[in-house]
């Protein structure tokens, strides 16, 4: 059997990203750092679910939602440091996933429905947060009340610790996938076939819950880290539908239902837009998605597994032609 | 009593509306079984044209509809060919056509951004602020003619898939693919022409919705989501199912939003459809079993 190689891969990338917080960048550069690898974090969280369970969310950012209107909520008006609001929210958004996730597993809701469910649920927060607006600041959103530099408070002026707080948090996700992926949650085994799953005795429909409530738990800590970094929130931003498309199409583009593929397709994907926005957005608007949309597109029709699936693709295409050159050396002989 | 007529009958054209915009969705999900995220946009796009008919050529909308329905169905004939046909048949097709859309949208969009601004542009027709009285009712002449324009369509693609051989080999074919080939059906050439007449029928619902919206490059994302609801609330591939999943949120949104508030309408039509999609997911007049 072959070894895993996993944990150091993971190591050495850890390794180099931490390396990087040492290099004297430009604040743009920290800037879209930070933005990759909340991405790559909230994609690592989406494709725990989706990724392995096979049901392609597009509401995510529900969760992203709850997360970050429940700590800043409750850092407003209770003064409680965003480190334990982050937890509460993340139990709130385990509490929305249960309300869809059980019935749907339950029912065997699949493919397009279950993506437009999620849809469905997403809206619905967008809505209940305008709503509500005596307390969430409607269209109009919120901002965090500033406090001066303080980890107790998870407030910082630099952008640097915010760098390191979610490179822990993309670490943490990361290795929360590895496990669940090898462990008993046996998640492997029900991307592969989740009836032959079923046949061995494996629990498919607990297991997937419980994929789906960390997804849910982990992304509405994303939540939490986008309200103390932006310092402003806004229904459209973090409940809209944009935001759920941008959390699956880092993972698609990367490869789905891998360990590192969220993290591949935020780098290169939030990059690109981040350099293509600073570049073409002022000279026309709309340009740099333009382009955008038409990457997105080229990369489906010809990578449709990922990026993730490339080195195994030309390791085929190797094999391929070392076997047509035996052949073909058989032959002479 | 004259208040709920009134929201019942608002409630209904408001849902002629909806199931306008649904019928083409519902055709290419229903035959093709894909999701086409960007049905909103090509929307949009239609709007824009006869917007631009209008003031530009002076082009009423009721004509422009014969222009933009031949343009929208070969944009479908090239947009499947070029997009979607390259995804079929593989275990990834059903993700990756939605995400491949979603692409597009972002294309139409700020296609429509960079050629003609985040302007929000609204036309004067004669249809455009009239109103029509009827027994104490007041009827807005844009959306009572857009509810026409609904049943026509209706009527003339119910005629097409059920009486035609075209139709029957559509049927056919959205029913079980593979055993259509096997009959000697030529199911790409099929999926193509479904493709088309989805979006030539969008076309035509953007053609008779620009004379009562207005047109900006987002306004596909707000009739999206309702277009998928009511597919699913009515029934995927039921033809009859999408008039119904219309009127349903229609008066719905129209009770609701009188009552309430507009994001409450929202929240009720979006719960009605998650309690229908966990109990009766085939839909309200679908037949077929869960996908």
């Amino acid at each position: 059997m072959k070894q895993d190689k996993t944990p150091l891969i993971l190591g050495i990338l850890a390794a180099v990203l931490l390396m990087v917080y040492f290099l004297p960048l430009q604040i743009y550069v920290k800037h879209i750092l930070i933005l990759t690898l909340l991405y790559a974090f909230l994609g690592t969280g989406w494709n725990l679910m989706c990724g392995y369970a096979g049901r392609l969310s597009l509401g995510h950012a529900a969760f992203v939602a709850v997360g970050a209107y429940t700590s800043l909520l409750l850092f407003k008006n209770f003064h409680l440091t965003p480190w334990i609001g982050m937890l509460v929210g993340g139990v709130f958004a385990v509490l929305v996933m249960l309300l869809i996730a059980y019935p749907s597993f339950r029912f065997g809701v699949k493919g397009p429905y279950f993506t437009l469910g999620s849809i469905a649920l997403a809206e619905i927060i967008h809505n209940l947060l305008i709503y509500f607006r005596d307390h969430t600041g409607g269209s109009l959103g919120m901002s965090l009340p500033y406090e001066p530099t303080s980890l107790a408070m998870f407030q910082f002026d630099g952008k640097e610790p915010y760098y390191l707080v979610i490179l822990a948090f993309w670490l943490i996700a990361v290795f929360i996938t590895w496990k669940m992926e090898r462990t008993r949650y046996y998640l492997e085994a029900i991307r592969e076939d989740d009836d032959a799953a079923a046949a061995l005795g494996i629990s498919v429909n607990r297991n997937l819950i419980i994929a789906a409530c960390i997804s849910a738990f982990l992304v509405a800590i994303g939540g939490t880290f986008y309200i103390q970094y932006y310092r402003y929130i806004d229904p459209y931003s973090i409940a809209g539908f944009t935001l759920s498309l941008n959390m699956a199409l880092v993972v698609v583009i990367g490869g789905s239902g891998t360990i590192l593929g969220p993290t591949i397709g935020a780098f290169l994907l939030i990059p690109l837009t981040e350099v293509l926005r600073m570049t073409l957005g002022a000279s026309l608007p709309g340009l740099h998605l333009f382009l955008y949309g038409i990457l997105l597109i080229l990369c489906i029709i010809f990578l449709p597994k990922g990026i993730a699936s490339l080195p195994g693709k030309i390791r085929a295409k190797k094999a391929k032609k070392e076997a047509q050159t035996n052949q073909g050396a058989e032959g002479v002989l | 009593m004259d208040l709920v007529l009134q929201i019942i009958v608002s409630g209904i054209l408001l849902g002629g509306i909806y199931a306008l915009i649904s019928i083409g969705l519902n055709i290419i999900f229903g035959v093709i079984k894909i999701v086409n995220l960007a049905h909103g946009d090509f929307l949009m796009m239609a709007m824009y044209a006869c917007f631009f008919l209008f003031t530009l050529k002076g082009v009423d909308p009721f004509v422009a509809i014969f222009l933009i329905f031949p343009g929208f169905v070969l944009l479908g004939v090239f947009i499947f060919r070029v997009i979607i046909k390259p995804l079929l048949g593989s275990a990834e097709t059903e993700v990756n056509t939605i995400i491949a859309t979603a692409g597009l949208g972002f294309v139409l969009q700020n296609l429509a951004l960079m050629l003609w601004k985040s302007d929000i542009r609204a036309m004067e027709t004669s249809l455009t602020g009239q109103s029509y009285e009827f027994a104490g009712i007041m009827l807005s002449s844009g959306r009572t003619w857009a509810f026409i324009v609904c049943i026509v369509v209706a009527i003339v693609l119910y005629y097409v898939l059920m009486y035609t051989k075209i139709g029957n080999h559509i049927r056919a074919v959205s029913q079980d693919s593979d055993a259509a080939t096997l009959m000697g059906i030529n199911v790409d050439k099929i999926y193509t022409l479904t493709f088309a007449i989805g979006i030539g029928v969008v076309g035509v619902a953007g053609a008779i919705l620009a004379p009562t919206y207005n047109v900006y490059p987002t306004i596909g994302l707000y009739f999206n989501t309702m277009a998928f609801i009511i597919v699913v609330l009515g029934g995927l591939g039921s033809f009859t199912g999408a008039l119904i999943g219309g009127l349903i949120i229609g008066l719905v949104e129209s009770f609701a939003g009188v009552m309430a508030s507009a994001e409450l309408a929202q929240v009720f039509s979006l719960l009605i459809f998650l309690i229908i999609l966990f109990v009766r997911p085939e839909g309200i007049m679908g037949k077929g079993a869960r996908v």
